[in-house]
């Protein structure tokens, strides 16, 4: 582990950004979000959330996946450059964990897995506590795995820890800056313990643990429809969500109307048609039926895939997002957990 | 396909800005007329021919005569296209439903009002007086939406009209919720299609592209107050292009 001052943090990633392709977190008028970054002077450690998390570099909203010619056959696209993620908060880089997971089981998804490979990752812990975080409920205020680099803001510098050869790779001048001592690794664990804390904007009364007892026998609780009354079935809760990840493919034919392409682009199990089919049947019709689905992908679903993980970080994107103020995953499993 | 759809676009009552699109497609005009034969044209060409099999319909429906025009064109064409927010759904024309007709023709020609030609009925949408087989909304439309559902009737694939809101396009865009600054934004309730282009320059969604199909405007009105906002001030913001719902016209308890 390193010790740099704020100032050579500044020098390295100035220096990085010569080399490097390089996204980092920055300022968009009054909030906060993911870019590719031109100066260190723009790069924001001190966010306290981005409007959408980093998963907008791992699947983008909108891929090209193929180019097709009507006469028959196709040409894969991959679009994996190297680059580096720079100031990922822990809640993210859990949800990127969970997506990795996700992404890697049945038919693995080839796009996602090289972005990922060609992902650098250098994390950094929070310090400006956004207005709506459960972080620190979800277990996700803190990490100490899956980044390449942590930077972790002690005083008026930061301590660096170079995790993996790819963080090494890219460690330029922090690599040999002093190591850090033994109140600098102790100041550390004190940010995460704080962290822990701070980041819980919104009392839950439910362990993640006990989410998916909740979720089975409250399939029929009165939440759903009180709840999904307001909903706007606009997607923004799950939109904006580090862990929800469905897609839609479509194909679009060029002017020549024999070659075309196909695209993905972000879905979402809150839109009215998400779950129609073929023939016009739709599978999930109601709003409720929707909202619930949600918490269900959150508490049971994606947990049954990846070892039971809660698909929730505590990151409250979903909450900010939504304009009906319906979307706060803490109301309603403390009311799945209270008595009906 | 053995020859190209022979297509005919004609305008009533509209300032004609979404044919203005159409003739903005510019570098794309090449490639459009590649794949489809224009024969009646107004605002672009000389020539003229009644024989057609797709009927591009711009603007709305204000008057006896022009109902009949368009039930000729409508019986003549094998594929009818209501194009913008006039045809589709009314448009801003329709504000004019909320007062009576006279009132509306006294405020525009004020003594001449009662004069013969100058009749006019309350606004309809294109879909009100034929069937409509395909609306490219907006005011104006979006180009690429209209080439792509250009491309799609040329092969013969329905095209697909998005059924939500434009909230999934404004995050996806990665902008701030119009809703965050205690702003009226018709996103939630108001068809996607145009990429947010109106939340991307930093305003509200004016609902130019019409409903969704399951709008939830009673959450619209149950959430007002929470921005510091009334039901009256959304009833305002609505009647702008959604007059033809009837809903921004009714008691509060139609929201």
């Amino acid at each position: 582990m390193k010790s740099v001052s704020a100032k050579a943090l500044l020098d390295w990633v100035d220096d990085l950004i010569r080399k490097r392709r390089v996204m980092g977190a920055q300022a968009r008028d009054d909030r906060f979000t993911w870019g590719p970054l031109a100066r260190a002077a723009d790069l924001r450690l001190d966010y306290d959330v981005t409007l959408l998390p980093p998963k907008v570099f791992l699947q983008p909203p909108r891929e090209k996946l193929l180019e097709f010619s009507r006469a028959g056959g196709y040409t894969s696209c991959v679009e994996a450059e190297p680059f580096v993620l720079l100031g990922v908060h822990p809640y993210d880089l859990a949800a990127i964990r969970q997506m990795d997971e996700v992404f890697s089981q049945d038919h693995a998804d080839a796009r996602y897995l090289k972005r990922r490979e060609a992902a650098t990752i250098v994390a950094v812990d929070v310090q400006a506590v956004s207005a709506n975080t459960f972080a620190g409920h979800m277990g996700a205020s803190h990490v100490e795995t899956g980044y390449d680099i942590l930077l972790t803001r002690i005083g008026d510098g930061y301590v660096a820890e170079l995790a993996t050869k790819k963080g090494e790779a890219i460690a330029g001048a922090l690599a040999s800056a002093a190591d850090a001592d033994a109140a600098a690794q102790e100041a550390r664990r004190e940010v995460w313990a704080q962290n822990a804390q701070r980041l819980k904007k919104h009392e839950l009364k439910a362990a993640p643990a006990d989410w998916p007892g909740l979720l089975r026998k409250g399939y029929e609780h009165s939440v759903w429809e009180e709840k999904a009354k307001l909903c706007f079935s606009c997607g923004s809760c799950t939109l904006t969500c580090p862990t929800c990840y469905c897609f839609d493919a479509r194909e679009d034919v060029g002017w020549s109307l024999a070659r075309g392409t196909r695209v993905r682009i972000w879905d979402s199990c809150m839109l009215a048609d998400f779950a129609k089919v073929a023939g016009g049947h739709n599978f999930r019709k109601n709003k409720a039926d929707r909202y619930r689905h949600r918490y269900y992908r959150k508490g049971q679903y994606i947990p049954e895939k990846i070892g039971g993980q809660i698909a929730c970080v505590g990151c409250g994107r979903c909450i900010t997002a939504c304009v009906a103020r319906i979307a706060n995953p803490v109301e309603v499993f403390n009311r799945l957990a209270e008595a009906r | 396909m053995t020859s190209k759809p022979r297509v005919a676009i004609f305008d009533f009552a509209c300032c004609e800005g979404c044919q203005l699109q159409l003739v903005n497609l510019e570098e794309e005009l090449l490639d459009l007329i590649a794949v489809v034969q224009p024969v009646q044209w107004r605002e672009a060409m000389t020539e003229h021919s009644e024989d057609y099999d797709i009927a591009i319909i711009e603007g709305s429906i204000t008057r006896a005569q022009d109902e009949e025009r368009l039930k000729e064109i409508r019986a003549r064409a094998k594929v009818l296209i209501a194009l913008g927010a006039c045809a589709a759904m009314g448009g801003v024309n329709r504000l004019k439903n909320n007062f009576t007709m006279d009132d509306v023709r006294a405020r525009v020609y004020g003594k001449d009002s009662a004069m013969p030609h100058l009749d006019t009925q309350p606004t309809k949408a294109v879909g009100e007086v034929v069937k409509v087989d395909f609306a490219v909304h907006g005011c104006p439309i979006t180009k690429s939406e209209f080439t792509s559902i250009a491309r799609c009737l040329a092969l013969g694939k329905t095209p697909l009209i998005p059924n939500h809101p434009v909230c999934v396009e404004c995050k996806m865009a990665g902008n701030v919720c119009r809703f965050e600054y205690s702003e009226i934004c018709l996103g939630p309730v108001t068809r996607a299609g145009c990429g947010a282009k109106c939340p991307s320059g930093g305003f509200w969604c004016y609902g130019c592209r019409g409903f969704v199909d399951d709008p939830n405007v009673n959450a619209a009105r149950d959430i007002m107050a929470h921005y510091g906002k009334t039901v009256a001030d959304l009833r305002s913001r609505m009647l702008l292009y959604n007059s033809q719902q009837e809903l921004a016209n009714g008691p509060d308890t139609q929201y």
